[in-house]
């Protein structure tokens, strides 16, 4: 039965780890600290697995509990965060596919996104999934209405940190 | 155009460089926390080791030393030393041993046993630890009456202990020793306990997936 649960709990995460990664890379500066958001998402969501058992997609609770994840340990540490400190090996943008002038503007645009709070990070990130914002309102367990005000600021949160 | 838009097309270009784990590494992150504990009590056991070690090379000048021999106590340092080096490392070494074979455990059942095994480890050095600082004492004391007693002439009836005071002179030494075994005692509740707490919980956790 445990057998049976962890095979399929490993298989799921094995098939969705794009989420956990993607999460990683909005909340985290470096490889270091990818690997330590990512080991505690897998950890957070296997404790929680036995709860989930098929009430709604793997994905939909996935991205539910990893980003609780993300955000609570953000918040542990966010005197340790340097949001300044940008590594290039995150977001690596391969020169070839754009113009010096876009890759500029998306690099500032990822800056900006790193410097924003956890819960601001959350929205852009399922805001850059493609989620409406039904789907962002009952991940993150707030209002729909509450989802859309909240976006709005923080898009002009971001033009304020792009264009100072 | 909006600005999120823009990086939202870039966002699905970035899938490619995602890193991709293999379904084994994400098996056996399931069970790394432990192996993090266990980690930590290795860490701590070397650096309590380091500590000791620094302690006893800047206590013991010569001026100890000289002290030492004063009481008849300089072999008896010795011997003290190099057992106790012997044992503490003895526990680094299986501090270390349980380090690495829970690193490399990825049954659940295997794990269990492994953080029972390092609770008993741990549990076994204290235990070293408060015998080891209570025999000290003890000899230590020991030697320096049986020192005193040999060297200083008693020149009046006052130098002897009636039976009452010897009461009360093995009274007081014991709860000096108590209070000297007790603070070492909390110290270790301290840096240990937490630790084993929470591998406790782990294995707590392990358990009622067991079932």
């Amino acid at each position: 039965m445990n057998k049976e649960l962890e095979h399929e709990f490993v298989k799921h995460l094995e098939k969705h780890q794009n989420i956990a990664h993607k999460i990683c890379r909005i909340y985290t500066n470096d490889q270091d600290g990818h690997n330590d958001l990512f080991q505690e998402i897998t950890i957070q969501l296997w404790k929680a697995y036995p709860k989930f058992r098929g009430d709604s997609k793997f994905s939909t609770w996935m991205y539910r509990v990893a980003l609780n994840t993300a955000i609570t340990l953000y918040r542990k540490k966010k005197r340790n965060i340097k949001t300044q400190d940008y590594d290039t090996v995150h977001f690596k943008i391969k020169a070839d596919d754009y113009n010096d002038e876009t890759e500029q503007h998306l690099k500032l645009m990822y800056d900006a996104i790193k410097q924003l709070n956890d819960i601001d990070k959350a929205l852009v990130f399922l805001y850059l999934e493609d989620k409406n914002y039904a789907e962002i309102s009952d991940t993150l367990g707030i209002t729909e209405v509450n989802a859309r005000v909240k976006m709005n600021r923080v898009k002009t949160k971001l033009k304020s940190i792009i264009n100072p | 155009m909006d600005e999120l838009d823009l990086l939202k097309k870039d966002w699905k270009k970035q899938e490619s460089t995602l890193p991709h784990l293999t379904y084994d590494e994400i098996y056996r992150m399931i069970w790394k926390r432990s192996h993090s504990i266990v980690k930590w009590i290795f860490i701590i056991s070397i650096l309590e080791f380091l500590l000791g070690t620094i302690l006893n090379i800047v206590l013991a000048d010569d001026d100890y030393w000289h002290r030492m021999e004063e009481f008849d106590l300089t072999e008896f340092t010795i011997v003290a030393y190099v057992i106790s080096y012997l044992i503490t490392f003895y526990f680094i070494f299986r501090f270390y041993k349980n380090y690495q074979t829970i690193s490399t455990t990825d049954s659940a059942s295997r794990l269990m046993k492994n953080i029972l095994k390092t609770r008993k480890t741990v549990k076994y050095y204290i235990a070293f630890v408060l015998i080891s600082s209570g025999i000290t004492f003890l000899v230590a004391l020991f030697l320096i009456i049986r020192n005193h007693m040999m060297t200083v002439e008693p020149t009046s009836k006052d130098m002897h202990f009636d039976t009452m005071q010897w009461i009360l002179f093995i009274g007081a030494i014991i709860l000096i020793l108590a209070i000297f075994l007790g603070v070492i005692w909390l110290i270790y509740r301290v840096i240990y306990g937490i630790l084993l707490k929470k591998l406790n919980k782990n294995y707590k956790e392990l358990k009622k997936l067991e079932m």
